[in-house]
């Protein structure tokens, strides 16, 4: 009833293109922006902006990364962490150099360098696909996190062997480091993952996109129209690469303010996987949703109790945590394997023609 | 089932001969020990529709690979406009004009109708990465352009209707015709065809059967098809190249090649000695 597109003509190719074609869902986005914007810098916490919307957006990004490679490109990674680890490093070199410089630059500027590693792990993705290339990319993940932590350099030669947030400044405020507020670290967050997915969502439609796509669904056709495959691939691992890059920086800088290697193991990757492939492989609103899920529902279920004014053990909150999550992860798997944009998908379908069936 | 045009495209008005666009010279392929294709020569001139017909195994869908860079012959050569070379690539190939539908439908599953007629325009879109990510002027521009030229294939195939659909979903007769719309979008001087009718009903032939004409004659592309319904290749071919276990046994005009007689022995058997 509320969301029918009915009425609305398109005269334009342009009109047509749009990445909101729809009235409502403009409006719609247009909602949850000024939430993002407004709202919750208003009214939230510094818990709710510390420990759920900063990492959910920094999640958030990682995975439209990795979903950028897997989804759309085929190419199954599992080195995510330690390109997110690359980009973390490579920013904390930079600003230990040009301590003066705006952070956004060097959070920015550390894509690139992870966008270069990644493109030498993405090699081999030219000979082999599938299980075989995941297999590949743990080398990636092994081979960076003994660099991580073997290379004195990467870390200043740390006593601690992590490397430590200094205060830093971008536009003349404090934005990392211990004595940065959680709006300012809440605002650079968002700003940057804002403006980096709707670049993602502008290359995803275009030429470059449907070339990752041709790749993934049938790479002889594509090869026959003039997509050269190793070009391709490649450059869908540099793009991904640097969108984890830019997240495992920002993970650092902006939230943890602190990161060993450990904190970029293979466990990081394969959540940031579990957030693509719950979400919807292929599809950029479905990082959100995965990341939302597997990173704020925990949180909320954790919080039941004491709202509740239960007194329940901390150690078996965790432990039905664990159960309520893995449960719900299977059953939406098998309701719908593509994920949670696909249920999305559908339920959009059914209001356009509700109260009918179809 | 299809009325004859009267148009024999290697025939120019004036009388003279269309010049070769394409020339297979004594092509040899082999896969180990198994020659699939053993010196083969023939052309195909500009704007005709060739046919290229023989018994299953005969070598005919090795003969497309060849031309379009995926097999790389043993022996021989391929002559694309003049340029002599030992082995295509397929980039290249796609590059100086051939474009090709498969045996097989290989159309992006995952894309839309739109999308995947789209991506035939790969290769004339060249604004950069910076444009692109961006979408903005020039990158947009490029893209409403292109659009506008794949709604003109769309119109022409008459699949206005399933724009949006993932071709995953559609059935089998229009998943043939997107793959079509797709190598049009390239805008190829040689189209090639791989079985455009296998496994269609009667209506469905027709309708792609006009098609083919019509983009022969409107766009003026050179066609070289494999077609198993002889019907088929009989009404709508200008020549014949007949395959038959790696050899050609005949070649020319659809009458000539009815009456060649290793033709109609491939075609009807007879014991090879």
């Amino acid at each position: 009833m509320f969301y029918r597109e009915a009425g609305q003509y398109k005269t334009s190719y342009a009109a047509d293109m749009a990445v909101f074609p729809i009235r409502q869902d403009r409006i719609g986005i247009a909602v949850i922006l000024a939430v993002a914007f407004v709202g919750i810098p208003l009214f939230a916490s510094d818990f709710l902006l510390t420990s759920i919307m900063i990492p959910f957006l920094i999640f958030a990004l990682a995975t439209i990364g990795l979903n950028i490679l897997t989804g759309y490109c085929g190419q199954l990674s599992l080195g995510t962490g330690a390109f997110m680890g690359v980009g973390a490093y490579a920013c904390y070199k930079l600003t230990s150099y040009f301590p003066d410089t705006n952070i956004l630059v060097w959070i920015v500027a550390s894509g690139f360098f992870s966008a270069a590693v990644g493109v030498v792990f993405g090699l081999p993705s030219l000979r082999i696909k599938g299980f075989y290339l995941a297999v590949a990319t743990l080398a990636a993940q092994f081979f960076l996190e003994w660099a991580f932590i073997r290379i004195p350099w990467l870390y200043n030669a740390n006593a601690s062997g992590a490397i430590e947030v200094a205060s830093r400044t971008g536009f003349g405020i404090t934005l990392t480091g211990p004595a940065a507020g959680a709006l300012p670290r809440y605002f650079a967050v968002l700003a940057i993952v804002v403006v980096m997915t709707w670049i993602a969502s502008n290359l995803l439609r275009g030429r470059i996109g449907r070339s990752f796509m041709m790749i993934r669904d049938m790479d002889i056709a594509a090869e026959l129209i003039g997509v050269r495959p190793l070009h391709t691939k490649l450059l869908a691992f540099a793009v991904s690469s640097f969108y984890c890059g830019v997240a495992g920086a920002m993970m650092v800088f902006f939230w943890l303010g602190a990161a060993e290697p450990s904190a970029f193991s293979i466990n990081l990757s394969f959540q940031i996987l579990f957030m693509v492939i719950l979400g919807g492989l292929g599809s950029l609103i479905g990082c959100f949703m995965g990341a939302a899920f597997i990173w704020i529902l925990p949180v909320v279920i954790r919080m039941v109790p004491e709202v509740l004014g239960l007194s329940v053990e901390a150690a078996t909150v965790e432990h039905v945590n664990f159960v309520i999550v893995g449960a719900l992860i299977i059953a939406i798997l098998i309701v719908e394997p593509h994920g949670l944009a696909r249920m999305w998908q559908i339920l959009k379908q059914k209001l356009r023609v509700w109260p009918f069936p179809y | 089932m299809v009325a004859m045009v009267d148009s024999p495209a290697d025939v120019r008005p004036d009388g003279a001969e269309a010049p070769v666009l394409l020339a297979v010279q004594n092509v040899s392929l082999a896969f180990g020990g198994v020659k699939a294709i053993s010196d083969i020569s023939f052309d195909i001139r500009e704007g005709e529709i060739r046919a290229i017909i023989g018994p299953n195994g005969a070598g005919k869908t090795s003969m497309l690979n060849v031309i379009n860079g995926f097999y790389h012959p043993q022996e021989g050569t391929i002559t694309f406009q003049g340029k002599v070379r030992r082995r295509m690539r397929p980039y290249e190939a796609a590059r100086s004009g051939i474009a090709r539908t498969f045996q097989n439908v290989a159309l992006f599953r995952g894309m839309t109708t739109l999308d995947n007629i789209m991506s035939g325009r790969t290769l004339m879109m060249r604004k950069n990465f910076f444009w692109q990510a961006l979408r903005l002027g020039p990158a947009l521009n490029e893209e409403i352009e292109h659009r506008r030229r794949v709604e003109e294939i769309i119109d022409f195939l008459e699949i206005e209707h399933i724009r949006k659909t993932p071709v995953g979903k559609l059935p089998y007769g229009l998943q043939k015709r997107v793959e079509l719309g797709r190598a049009l979008a390239m805008e190829p001087r040689l189209l090639l065809l791989d079985e455009p009718m296998a496994g269609m009903n009667l209506e469905e032939k027709e309708d792609m059967s006009r098609f083919i004409l019509d983009v022969n004659q409107q766009f003026g592309t050179t066609i070289a098809l494999i077609e198993h319904d002889m019907g088929v290749v009989m009404d709508i071919s200008d020549r014949v190249v007949v395959l038959d276990y790696g050899k050609k046994i005949g070649d020319g005009p659809p009458d000539v090649v009815r009456a060649n007689q290793d033709v109609i022995d491939a075609y009807l058997g007879v014991p090879h000695e």
